[in-house]
């Protein structure tokens, strides 16, 4: 497997170290259901068959944390972004609409 | 030099390998939102344009090398009684973090028209000349390493800059690897 970084460019899998499922976003710690909320963040995971967004750090390279929608059945990778980039976005979408 | 063999097989690899001590080197950080500022300053104070894509640039001696986003490695000469880092971080206060981190790497230099082939051997980058062209700098493995590597602008050499825990070590693989040349690659 390998991964464009949007800074680097293509590299293989060992540069890059995994860590989970970009698609959650943190509770806010000091809302009234927040352990609910932490729990279900923290642990429960939708096992998908398909297009997932995921974590991962270019550890050996530009140490950029990534948002990468790889398929689970075939590991072809279809979009890379530089999370933060993905986080901006959230924000914006966010206080956009306010 | 390990020993007589290894230099006789490097003699004939027409490759050359050695060490940049005299340097210093300087990381250089982007302060959020400060990037016009920070441009400004190290156009005055170093003549350079900051490299927004995996390059490096250079002018009058400095060079500086992309190192991540918003991140920079600035290397120049250490003379005697200067302390380059100290004013640099004394030009661009405010801008960015700089930190002096000529203590912590140590940088290689391998020069010779076959360098490409004989680092191929270790490294997962592509380094044909289209791909990895003079100027361009990576960072990523080197004999499972971690380095910063740039071609040099006349395209017959590379640098090297590698953490100075790892530099024996990664000096023996240079040495062995080009002293394979013609064995291997
Ligand atoms: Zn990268």
């Amino acid at each position: 497997m390998r991964i464009s970084c949007p800074h680097c460019g293509e590299r293989a899998l060992d540069e890059f170290s995994y860590l989970g499922d970009a698609s959650v976003t943190r509770p806010d710690p000091a809302a009234a259901d927040a352990a609910d909320a932490f729990y279900t963040y923290a642990y429960e995971r939708r096992n998908i068959a398909g297009p997932t967004q995921e974590l991962w750090y270019h550890q050996a390279g530009c140490h950029a944390w990534l948002v990468v929608t790889r398929d689970t059945r075939t590991h072809e990778i279809s979009d890379v972004k530089a999370a933060q980039d993905v986080a901006l976005e959230r924000v914006n979408s966010t206080t956009g609409a306010a | 030099m390990s020993n007589p063999a290894t230099e006789a097989a490097l003699n004939r690899s027409g490759l050359t390998i050695s060490r940049r001590d005299d340097v210093a080197m300087t990381h250089v950080a982007l302060r959020r939102g400060r990037r016009a500022d920070l441009d400004a300053r190290v156009s005055a104070t170093l003549g350079l344009t900051l490299p927004d894509t995996s390059r490096t640039v250079e002018a009058a001696g400095q060079m500086a090398a992309w190192a991540g986003p918003e991140q920079w490695l600035v290397i120049g000469p250490q003379e005697a009684g200067t302390d380059p880092s100290a004013a640099l971080a004394k030009a661009l206060n405010g801008v960015a973090s700089v930190v002096d981190v000529s203590d912590s790497r140590v940088i290689f230099r391998v020069r010779g028209a076959s360098a490409a082939d004989v680092l191929s051997l270790s490294m997962g980058i592509d380094l044909h000349d289209k791909a990895f062209k003079p100027g361009d700098v990576a960072i990523t493995h080197a004999s499972h390493l971690g380095v910063m590597v740039w071609r040099h602008a006349d395209g017959q050499g590379y640098d090297f800059a590698c953490a100075r825990t790892y530099a024996v070590d990664f000096g023996h693989w240079l040495e062995d690897a080009c002293s394979k040349r013609g064995v291997f690659a």
